[in-house]
């Protein structure tokens, strides 16, 4: 063999070491916008950069007209609504509204009423809806009671083209539940319509992501509800949103007990069984009413909710630090910290 | 073989760990620190300076203190303090904020370990 010949070879099998290292430059823009009352990140990837501030502020202007359409307790289209709902009976509802509406509908029958945007009253009763946690002490018991039974359901409101006709005047719509994952699936598909290819955006810890960082996928760290630090981690694959309930970022303590943010429309009083719970699905909306649901349903009845809800990739934590899962959720999770006992729950 | 085919097969075998490192390293020290607030404020701030830094919120001015390569919150006018629970910041990605007084801190400066914090 001729010395060039070696060199020759030597360089073709060096060549696939260049597949270590990403074939194009990227171009990686993150930048924080505030919207939903909450630090929103967007990191936009491969995009020209003269575009990346014009997507940006387009991103900014959505969130912050739906954070105005969806706000349940300011004036805007939602609060309207709320008004005339109040009122009972047929009324024009403002068109920016009917689709999220329409949309938790559904989530709310299939939930069985677990995911319930219709208890609004209740939320406020609990100081909930404010821009900052309640101190306490707790709402009396006899006006949660009284509200209770009042049973506001989202199938108390039907819907025909922009009318909508209530019949229970207790009805008083909180969609923070969904409103979230529902605005993330919007902004998306704007992105992607503007030629974005790989995209994340993180609404304050709920987020989705659009193909992948560079030559690697989206890598999420999952926050332990107790304690500092990430609890799991997983990779998030093109088009996926993950979302999170937990009742460790909107709570209070009074004597000795956590009053979090997440109320359970069977009791009037906050979910306590469950410290959080953790869905991935490409549909962001369901993603997040159904973290919703999963956890108010608890570490009994979790699984057939999701079953119903048809989200298949679930982790819960219950209120005692247990860890369950789906088989399919556990196949994409790595578990960060030691000596944590997971159990694998398949759906019925 | 000539001493030059040798050469190349030493450099490109030495040059093997740097790639390793270079696309596989985790979880690194963050280096600067950019600091959101109301109004359009943004400042990015190294962190190889030991300093207290001032910003101005909506209920008042959050206290940050950066040390040793970290920051953390220590003064903040909201009522929960979570912002200072939180403790400090010191790999690159990591993030925290006060939402009642709408500051926002993030550190960077190398490879992060996580694209983002899920909760």
């Amino acid at each position: 063999m001729s010395s060039n010949f070696k060199l020759i070879l030597l360089l073709c099998l060096l060549l696939p070491l260049a597949a270590c290292h990403p074939a194009k430059k990227m171009v990686t823009t993150t930048d924080s916008i505030m919207a939903f009352g909450d630090f929103v990140q967007v990191t936009l990837i491969t995009v020209p950069r003269q575009d990346q501030r014009a997507i940006l502020k387009r991103v900014e202007d959505e969130m912050n007209y739906m954070q105005t359409a969806f706000h349940p307790w300011k004036t805007g289209p939602m609060g309207r609504t709320n008004q005339l709902l109040a009122a009972a009976g047929k009324f024009s509802a403002n068109p920016s509204v009917i689709p999220l509406v329409r949309k938790a509908q559904r989530l709310a029958k299939e939930s069985q009423g677990l995911f319930n945007p219709a208890i609004g009253n209740l939320v406020q009763l609990w100081g909930f809806h404010a821009d900052f946690p309640p101190q306490g002490p707790p709402p009396a018991p006899g006006a949660i009671q009284k509200l209770v039974r009042q049973h506001p359901r989202m199938q108390d409101i039907s819907i025909s083209g922009i009318r909508m006709d209530n019949t229970n005047p207790a009805v008083r719509l909180d969609l923070s539940g969904i409103a979230k994952g529902y605005v993330l699936d919007f902004v998306m598909t704007r992105l992607q319509a503007e030629g974005v290819h790989d995209a994340m955006i993180d609404a304050n810890g709920d987020l989705k992501v659009l193909g992948q960082h560079g030559n690697r996928p989206w890598h999420i760290g999952i926050r332990d509800p107790r304690g500092n630090g990430i609890i799991a981690s997983l990779d998030a694959r093109d088009g996926e949103g993950v979302f999170t309930s937990g009742d460790y970022e909107n709570y209070y303590d009074y004597d000795g007990k956590r009053y979090c943010n997440i109320i359970d429309p069977r009791t009037g009083y906050p979910a306590d069984k469950t410290r959080s719970v953790t869905v991935i699905n490409r549909d962001g909306a369901l993603a997040d009413a159904a973290a919703t649901a999963l956890f108010v349903a608890g570490p009994k009845q979790w699984p057939g909710i999701a079953s119903d809800m048809g989200v298949k990739l679930v982790m819960l934590i219950d209120s005692q630090g247990v860890i369950y899962m789906t088989p399919q959720m556990r196949k994409r999770i790595t578990l960060e910290k030691a000596g944590k006992e997971v159990n694998v729950v398949s759906l019925p | 073989m000539t001493r030059a085919d040798w050469i190349v097969i030493i450099i490109a075998l030495a040059c093997l760990p740097l790639v390793y490192v270079y696309n596989w390293r985790t979880q690194t020290q963050a280096i600067e620190a950019t600091i959101s607030g109301p109004d359009h404020y943004k400042r990015t701030i190294m962190l190889d300076h030991d300093q207290i830094i001032h910003v101005p919120g909506k209920l008042g001015d959050s206290v940050l203190e950066i040390r040793d390569g970290k920051i953390r919150f220590i003064k903040s006018p909201c009522t929960t303090k979570f912002c200072i629970h939180s403790g400090w910041l010191k790999y690159n990605g990591d993030v925290m904020a006060c939402l009642p007084n709408g500051v926002y801190v993030q550190v960077s400066g190398g490879t992060r370990k996580y694209d983002a914090i899920n909760f």
